[in-house]
């Protein structure tokens, strides 16, 4: 199971941002967002990003909750960095000149065919090894060139690339930070209601809100209740001899069917039960229904979404007047 | 050989320096022989019943102390895989874990897991011990929740696993049912000279079919040692939370309706009905 996913991880503390009404932080969190993306320079992406920390400070969460969702987009943040440093033209910074020969080439596929043989001996941060491994393979295309040459070719660096992907990586921060923000000091269920208060007006196009936010809380509670079923699951299937760390590729498969069938069946069954006792409870899916915590808007929601929306019109102004930002 | 816990403790958080760690059990010593056993295991909800055999299947490790199954000690480094095999679990509700096609299939899974030879050979078998070979073609999604549990046993005891370890297996069968299979049980454990580890909390299945019992209270072993002993004791209630077979109940209300002097630690039908005719003077009778 994966632990690192943010989502559904309300974080328990007591902070101004917790006691905003989730609508407030719902519609903040997506102008504090779009704000983000008009921002072109790195010097105003670097202010965002201090002004999250700062919210982040105050928020009282303590900071590895965030780094967490960080982690999970590293290897794409470490892609989009590498593309941009390298595919943006403009003033040259430096070039390296690397050959490619018969006997670099042989170091290099040993290096990584021992790397991959080193699966069981080695199991903590292969993914930082494997990242030196590729700066290795580098560097001996740079330095060992004896042997017979396949090929030459060079990577430059330019100030534009150097920029671009700075600012991509502060913005991609930056977001995720905010993102998290709002799910860790909002419970989803309070999400989930101040969603269903703010799509209100698409009841007149027809759209049924009522029911999809239904739908989304009771998908919402079931996450941890289908986690420990496969919980389950798993165990009963390990004492049946599957071993879902080991074992080939189609073993692999019918190990996860193992766990797949019985997951699907249980949904099924849950969303039965569950159907009929709200039925008996006398649920009707279009009647008018109350709620039993009422959301309200108190003078902290009021200042924090006339501030938001002040930094918000800022901006757009500061782009009006052809102001770079 | 067998399973044995020497001064084992377990906890479900992981060690934490600072913060004290609650053990959901505490200083187990236990040895269960590879044959021959009939085990109960009994406590109340939250007692750690479930854990312990889980323990037993090495689906879980240790926190300190040795727990050896089938003379090599559990940690991380050992392959489990050769003592899942020999050490069979039957959860509680099993029959969620089905997933093939037909029963057959299903029942040469755990089998074919643990590369025995010929897995639908060894399913046949075990399905003809379990009085199921008229199922074998069918897709276990027709089946009746009995049939189901009985498919789900058959999945494990296919890997013929030395102890059978099995996790209230009798909760929600219909009286029939649940004799049928306590009986086939029971000639597993006398006929094929299998360990049998039943977690229950009907006194009824305690007093008719185990040979020892284990009584678990927070975590701890309170109680290890023949059924006739742990019955014979005044305040099983207070003590251990358990109640009386119903043999013992109602030969304990005879006693005091009649003041007649029996022995009340009777644990078949058949025990308990000589006891009363002793005692009403009619044991000639037939």
């Amino acid at each position: 199971m994966n632990t690192n996913l943010v989502f559904g991880q309300y974080y328990h503390v007591d902070s101004w941002l917790h006691r905003l009404d989730p609508r407030t932080k719902l519609l903040g969190t997506l102008i504090l967002i779009v704000t983000l993306f008009l921002l072109d320079t790195i010097l105003s992406i670097a202010v965002a990003f201090v002004a999250t920390l700062l919210l982040i400070l105050s928020s009282r969460i303590p900071f590895s909750k965030f780094l967490r969702s960080l982690k999970t987009m590293t290897t794409l943040l470490l892609i989009t960095v590498l593309f941009q440093l390298f595919f943006n033209r403009g003033n040259l910074l430096a070039e390296f000149a690397f050959t490619l020969t018969t006997v670099n080439l042989a170091v290099i596929v040993g290096v990584f065919v021992l790397f991959f043989l080193s699966k069981k001996v080695i199991r903590s941060h292969r993914f930082f090894l494997f990242l030196i491994l590729v700066v290795f393979a580098f560097f001996l295309q740079a330095v060992l060139k004896s042997g017979k040459v396949i090929a030459n070719y060079s990577l430059a660096i330019y100030e534009e690339g150097l920029f671009t992907s700075l600012k991509i990586v502060l913005r991609i921060i930056t977001l995720l930070l905010i993102s998290s923000l709002l799910t860790l000091t909002t419970k989803p269920a309070d999400v989930n209601m101040g969603m269903e208060k703010l799509a209100k007006p698409l009841k007149f196009i027809g759209v049924k809100v009522s029911i999809l936010s239904m739908m989304i809380s009771i998908a919402l509670r079931f996450i941890p209740t289908l986690i420990n079923e496969a919980g389950r699951i798993l165990k009963a299937q390990a004492s049946r001899g599957v071993d879902f760390k080991e074992g080939r590729f189609m073993q692999k498969v019918t190990q996860i069917i193992s766990l797949l069938v019985p997951m699907f069946v249980i949904s099924y069954r849950r969303a039965y039960e569950l159907a009929d006792a709200m039925e008996a409870r006398g649920y009707i899916p279009d009647a008018e229904r109350t709620s039993i915590s009422l959301l309200k808007f108190k003078a902290s929601d009021y200042l924090t979404l006339i501030f938001t929306l002040l930094v918000f019109g800022g901006i757009i102004a500061l782009k009006v007047i052809d102001y770079a930002v | 050989m067998g399973i044995n816990f020497s001064e084992v403790n377990f906890s479900y958080q992981a060690p934490r320096k600072r913060r004290a760690v609650v053990y959901t059990l505490k200083d187990i010593n236990l040895e269960i022989k590879d044959k021959d056993e009939f085990v109960a295991i009994v406590g109340h909800t939250g007692s750690g019943k479930s854990t312990l055999v889980q323990l037993m299947n090495a689906l879980l490790l240790p926190h300190s102390g040795k727990l050896e199954i089938f003379g090599t000690e559990v940690n991380k480094k050992v392959t489990l895989k050769p003592i899942r095999k020999r050490v069979g679990l039957v959860f509680q509700f099993p029959e969620y874990q089905i997933f093939e096609e037909t029963v057959l299939k299903d029942i040469a899974f755990g089998p074919k897991n643990f590369g025995l030879a010929d897995p639908e050979g060894r399913a046949r078998e075990v399905a003809d011990i379990m009085g199921i070979s008229d199922l074998l073609e069918r897709s276990p999604f027709t089946l009746s929740g009995g049939q189901l549990r009985k498919v789900a046993i058959s999945g494990i005891l296919a890997s013929d696993p030395d102890i059978l370890i099995l996790d209230e297996p009798t909760v929600g069968l219909d009286p029939f049912t649940k004799s049928e299979l306590l009986g086939l049980l029971k000639r597993l454990n006398e006929e094929y000279g299998k360990s049998i580890i039943v977690i229950t909390h009907d006194m009824g299945v305690v007093s008719g079919y185990a040979k020892r019992v284990i009584v678990l209270k927070e975590g701890r072993i309170v109680f290890d040692g023949d059924k006739k002993s742990l019955f014979k004791k005044e305040s099983l209630l207070e003590e251990y939370d358990l109640d009386y077979p119903e043999t013992v109940r109602i030969l304990k209300a005879v006693k005091e309706r009649f003041h007649v002097d029996i022995d009340v630690n009777q644990h078949s039908i058949q025990d308990a009905y000589e006891e009363i005719l002793k005692a009403f003077g009619g044991g000639h009778e037939h």
